[in-house]
């Protein structure tokens, strides 16, 4: 330990210095406070004893000074004092001094009084010791949440949603939010929302929020059903949370017309179904557990579906609203909430927001508060997604079939597996599939197995129909399809082409097709809508299709042609 | 391709979800759905959003279902269609017989 003995007087200072060399300590001397001062830095003493009078600066000056110059840490200060009037020692407890040493000079009281302070001192730098290392765990854990919260907001922020369909009010009770919301829209239009309300709030809460998140925009791309989707959520949740971790949750999917929505809700509080008209309209129960509690082989996935209009709105919160309390300790309650949308039904979310705050007064907020509305609007057509061009390359693909083929396996979706799978052909599957289908389906039905399609007419003769074709086909033996395939880029046209080893048919019976009205040649009306040209070879044993990829008319162009209604 | 049936907890809404091709391979499959749609009247949601192929006789199947349900269903659904199936439905004239959102 390192002492500094301020004394103007020669003999103090060889005293008090052989005293406390003595002992062991290490000393410093200084005459007075102004040459304290200017060594203080280098001498960096742990104790100070100081004289309070002194020429050029005194120890009442001096004192205030080291002080300053020690900082953070406790410098014990000792006066050397012969005075020993009242109102001069209290000047010197006033300017900082710790304690008083009186001449003459007593060793053991020295000793004592040193090891005293110098304790005091030591316990000062441990402390600063241990404050400057909380601050930099302090620092490290708020870059860390930094991190993680730029993470999250990165992963939740994804949401795309209609602004007059959705608004929300989120207020979370700590920086992580444990509710979460997330939007979507599937490429079919529909609205996708899911409110969910972690157990706790917080940092455990929201970590389940990431995988959630994921899955949710994963399958809300795909257009899955909030069954399905609450599903997967769950599988999620139940490999990844703790026992005692689990997320209620509502998803409801609105359709692009606004006038259906399914729901599933497991473990939230009662949706609300406004009218703006006439206010309440329906509550819907959750029907289920919250996700991340049952098994999969457990967990049901029936979810509810209502039909509304474009006056109604869904009102979805989480507990933290019915459950604020006011200073009273009465909590906000699901009646006081349905009051006031039966009272005020056209309000909007910042109306229930305040009614909310009124309520709870100066009362802090205990759990993130989260609050939506569902407008039941029709929404415009999502954007369609951009279609690759085809590129000009010419292909061909040909299947040779025989029965046995044709029993056991799918030609027409694996063909059209195979052509999707060139660039551009995307969005022709669905039209190519049902063309070859017809096309193949005529040739084995009626080439093949000589099947007679007036059955269908018969009373429940759909179903004979297809229960004969089923028999026929195990008998088959002879005979082969043939399944073309190929591209023309110079005309942008597909040709498709069935041919079967059967005897063939009067080509001519077909020309009327569009004016019949039976159960069968509803396939060949689909053709003829669908096609640009069909026509049949080889006395109709072959029969050809072509198929435009650049007709335009693709989508939503139906031409009103005046077909006759299909009975 | 398979074939789901869901009765809502309400008993409102029976619905049947049909995933990749729907034609007759699931004549009886989709027969059997509905034969169990409870006592109470629900309408009937055809979930076709994950319908990725239909041909003529899925339409026979569809038509085939509203006779044989008539008046035990309070209405019949086509839901959820990719532009392509719902341009089929449209060109069959089906938006006169279902409504087809």
């Amino acid at each position: 330990m390192h002492i500094l003995v301020v004394d103007d007087q020669a003999l103090n200072r060889t005293m008090l210095q052989y005293m406390l060399e003595v002992e062991g300590y290490q000393v410093s001397l200084a005459e007075n406070g102004r040459v304290a001062i200017e060594t203080f830095n280098q001498v960096k003493p742990d104790v100070v004893l100081l004289d309070v009078i002194m020429p050029e600066m005194d120890g009442f000056e001096t004192a205030p000074e080291l002080k300053k110059m020690s900082g953070d840490v406790h410098l014990p200060i000792i006066f050397i004092t012969s005075l020993d009037d009242q109102k001069s020692m209290l000047r010197c407890l006033e300017v900082g001094g710790d304690d008083f040493l009186a001449k003459p000079f007593d060793k053991v009281i020295l000793s004592a009084k040193i090891k005293a302070h110098g304790r005091n001192r030591e316990l000062s730098i441990r402390i600063l010791e241990q404050r400057n290392e909380l601050k930099y765990h302090q620092n490290l854990m708020d870059r860390e949440h930094k991190i993680v919260e730029h993470i999250f907001s990165n992963a939740l922020n994804n949401n795309r949603y209609i602004k007059d369909i959705l608004s929300h009010h989120l207020s979370p009770a700590s920086m992580f939010n444990g509710d979460m919301l997330l939007a979507n829209r599937s490429q079919l239009g529909s609205s996708y929302i899911l409110l969910g309300d972690f157990t706790g709030h917080g940092l455990a809460a929201a970590v389940g929020a990431l995988p959630t998140a994921q899955t949710f925009f994963n399958l809300t791309n795909r257009g899955m059903s909030v069954g399905d989707i609450a599903r997967e959520i769950n599988n999620q949740l139940i490999n990844l949370l703790p026992d005692d971790m689990f997320c209620a949750a509502a998803i409801i999917e609105l359709s692009n017309s606004g006038k259906a929505v399914s729901i599933w809700c497991g473990g939230m509080p009662d949706i609300l179904v406004v009218n703006r008209n006439s206010g309440i309209k329906q509550r819907i129960q959750a029907q289920h557990m919250a996700l991340g509690i049952l098994d999969n082989d457990e967990f049901e996935h029936a979810s509810i579906n209502c039909e509304v209009q474009d006056t109604d709105s869904l009102i979805l919160y989480t507990d933290g609203v019915t459950e604020s309390e006011n200073k009273a300790g009465e909590m906000f309650g699901q009646e006081r909430l349905e009051g006031f949308y039966n009272e005020q039904p056209k309000a909007e979310l910042v109306d229930v927001i305040s009614c909310l705050d009124d309520f709870r007064g100066a009362t802090e907020q205990a759990d993130d508060i989260s609050l939506v509305q569902i407008n039941c609007l029709a929404s415009p057509k999502p954007e369609a997604v951009s279609e690759n061009s085809i590129p000009p390359l010419p292909w061909h693909i040909s299947l040779d079939l025989s029965p046995d083929d044709i029993r056991n396996t799918d030609p027409v979706a694996n063909i059209l597996d195979m052509v999707s799978a060139f660039e551009g052909m995307e969005k022709h599957r669905s039209t190519l599939f049902l063309l070859l289908a017809e096309m193949y389906n005529n040739s084995v039905d009626h080439g093949l197995l000589k099947l007679d399609s007036a059955i269908k007419d018969a009373e429940d003769g759909f179903f004979e129909y297809y229960m004969q074709r089923q028999e026929k086909l195990e008998q088959l033996t002879e005979g082969s399809l043939t399944l073309n395939i190929s591209y023309a880029p110079g005309i942008e046209s597909i040709k498709l082409s069935v041919t079967d080893s059967g005897e063939g048919f009067d080509t001519s019976e077909i020309a009327d097709i569009q004016n019949r009205t039976e159960q069968h040649g509803r396939g060949l009306k689909l053709i003829l809508e669908l096609g640009e040209k069909l026509e049949y070879q080889d006395q109709g044993r072959t029969i050809i299709v072509h198929y435009s990829v650049a007709q335009s008319k693709a989508l939503d162009e139906i031409p009103d042609a005046e077909t006759a209604e299909i009975e | 391709m398979s074939l789901s049936k869901t009765l809502s907890p309400d008993n409102k809404t029976f619905t049947i979800q049909i995933q990749g091709k729907f034609d007759f391979n699931l004549v009886q499959e989709f027969r059997s759905a509905y034969a169990d749609i409870g006592a109470e009247n629900p309408k009937v949601v055809i979930d076709l959003r994950d319908t990725e192929y239909m041909d003529s006789s899925a339409l026979g199947m569809l038509l085939n279902m509203q006779k044989n349900l008539g008046s035990k269903v309070s209405s019949i659904a086509i839901s959820n269609c990719r532009p392509q199936i719902k341009k089929i439905l449209q060109i069959s004239r089906f938006d006169k017989k279902f409504e087809i959102d």
